[in-house]
């Protein structure tokens, strides 16, 4: 995979009055991982938003490959090659394992979406979503209802969702919140397996998990870009552990 | 909501058993009534692309419905256009005052759907009943709608007209069926089932939304054609907003997301109106009653009983 570049110029995100972002500037490096961390309502998830599109951003520009692409539609943004899961299941209920993940390869390949022939024709779209079935395990469970799914394989189902549009920047929101223990090192191995050659931004409250997986963390408070560095650099720096313990310096 | 095959077969035989008892019972009367069952279900089937699979509840297709009657009525007795070409024509029409109203309506959701709907037919229905009294003949409407002339066959016999009628359901029956099988179908039924996520795997969402409303333009389109010629007249209480409400219930009753449910829904509408109307003027108020019996025994409506015990228990048809 190449390419992976995304910049951040200056982003500010305001809800009414409530600065959710004051000026998040920041380059992420193509195949690096990059944790984001910080106390709750630090703005980690709006930084997310603000990149894919679920929010406006007041000010400030975001280019990924050199495009900018700040005015974006979400969907524009998914197309230049930007994938994002979410801290809260979004899945297609109704609909089988396969079926949810068909519909993501259907988005990935078709901009006209194909409606002269029976979706179970195209044997292209069912490799590919098979492919991931594979690759996120839910092999056994394809044509099990999504929404019949335990916690964990939802998740898994949610991570899957993002791979098939082969994004080169992946935004993760949180991808083993609720995983229970019995189901924590395969859920870690997964990511471990997806975040290789792509650029990932990863919010989790799991430090193990993202001290072990990042190359740089980047520390959030209160809208802002505290610390970035090394986990190693972060995990002794004294003003993200003050930040953190909620200490004053 | 997933019927099972074999309740998919089940309801397959009923519609065509429906739809032959006009051949066995000959003489113009069954036909009749089989007839603006069809045309109903023609347009209830394109409704619930909007409603069932899309997920939209629109409360404006009347219009829809209305401006293609319109457009075969005026095409047809003013500028003395073939039949047919005025029913490809009335199709576009359709589609073409959807789009118009997508425009507007798709942009919001949910409620503001609906009522956006809503608002824009009814202010189709008064300019039609006044200000294009010209175009559209106000209140009094437009009487001498043809039939087609097809192969020096006498469509002015009902049972004969009846034929044709059948043909284009099963043309639109056919074509739906394959539209909801297709990725374009699935990639509706996800904006429906999580709006948010579709968005994220790369959907346009709003241009997916309004490709369905204008589909479902097209169906009611041809349908209100039908209806016109059906009983050669058409009046502007084609685009009154009862019209759109009478989709919704016979939808409803069918089961909403299924591709047969909207014809069952509208056979059983229009046969217990055609058989309370005989012996009392409140029939649509005992309809009413029959409506909400059917929403909390039926919620998943006719359709719910050919589906599988899982899916039946959970109410909304998902």
């Amino acid at each position: 995979m190449t390419g992976g570049l995304l910049r951040c110029e200056n982003i500010h995100v305001a809800y009414g009055a409530f600065k959710a972002l004051s000026g998040i500037t920041h380059e992420f490096r193509p195949g690096h991982v990059y944790g984001l961390i910080g106390p709750n309502g630090a703005g980690k998830t709006t930084l997310m938003n603000a990149l894919s599109g679920h929010v406006p951003v007041a000010q400030g520009r975001a280019f990924l490959d050199d495009r900018d692409v700040t005015g974006l539609s979400i969907h524009a943004r998914t197309r230049a090659g930007l994938g994002r899961s979410f801290q809260i299941t979004k899945i297609f209920a109704g609909m089988t394992v396969l079926e949810n993940l068909e519909i993501a390869a259907f988005a990935h390949r078709y901009r006209v979406q194909p409606f002269w022939l029976p979706a179970g024709r195209f044997l292209k779209v069912r490799e590919a979503a098979e492919r991931v079935l594979e690759q996120v395990g839910l092999t056994r469970l394809a044509h099990r209802p999504a929404e019949y799914l335990s916690h964990g394989d939802q998740r898994a189902l949610e991570v899957g969702l993002t791979l098939l549009g082969e994004p080169r920047v992946l935004l993760l929101d949180e991808p083993l919140a609720g995983v229970g223990n019995e189901q924590l090192e395969r859920a870690i191995g997964l990511i471990q397996r997806i975040v290789t050659g792509r650029t990932v931004l990863l919010i989790e409250h799991n430090m193990d998990v993202v001290m072990r997986i990042s190359h740089e963390i980047l520390v959030m408070v209160q809208g802002q870009i505290l610390a970035t560095g090394s986990p190693e650099q972060v995990r002794n720096n004294p003003a993200v552990r003050s930040a953190y313990l909620g200490e004053e310096p | 909501m997933k019927t099972t095959w074999l309740g998919t077969a089940l309801m397959g035989l009923i519609v065509g058993a429906m739809i032959l008892v006009p051949f066995v019972w000959t003489g113009g009367e069954a036909a009749n009534l089989v007839a603006l069952i069809l045309v109903w279900a023609l347009f209830a089937i394109g409704f619930d692309l909007v409603f069932g699979t899309a997920g939209m509840l629109s409360f404006g297709h009347a219009a829809l419905l209305g401006s293609g009657g319109y457009a075969l009525a005026i095409l047809t007795v003013a500028h003395g256009w073939g039949f047919m070409p005025a029913l490809g024509m009335a199709a576009l029409v359709g589609a073409a005052m959807a789009f118009g109203l997508s425009i507007f309506a798709v942009r919001v959701s949910g409620l503001f759907f609906s009522l956006l709907t809503l608002a824009l037919a009814q202010m189709i229905y008064v300019l039609a009943s006044t200000k294009l009294r010209g175009l559209t003949g106000g209140l009094d409407g437009i009487a001498g709608v043809p039939r087609p002339a097809l192969f020096g066959i006498d469509l002015y016999d009902n049972d004969n007209f009846y034929v044709f009628i059948v043909v284009v359901f099963l043309i639109g029956l056919g074509l739906m069926a394959l539209l909801r099988a297709s990725p374009f179908g699935r990639s509706l039924r996800a904006v429906q089932a999580n709006e948010v996520r579709a968005a994220q795997l790369g959907y346009n969402v709003q241009r997916l939304r309004q490709a369905a409303f204008v589909i479902s333009g097209a169906y009611a389109g041809v349908a209100g054609s039908l209806l016109a010629s059906l009983i050669f007249y058409i009046s502007p209480q084609m685009l009154h907003w009862s019209v759109s409400g009478d989709v919704l219930i016979m939808t409803v009753l069918g089961g909403k997301g299924t591709l047969l449910g909207p014809v069952l829904g509208v056979a059983v509408f229009e046969l217990l109106k055609e058989e309370l109307s005989q012996y009392t003027q409140y029939w649509y108020g005992i309809l009413g009653a029959v409506f909400i019996a059917a929403t909390i025994f039926l919620p998943n409506g006719i359709a719910g009983l050919f589906a599988p015990r899982r899916d039946r228990d959970k109410g909304e048809g998902r």
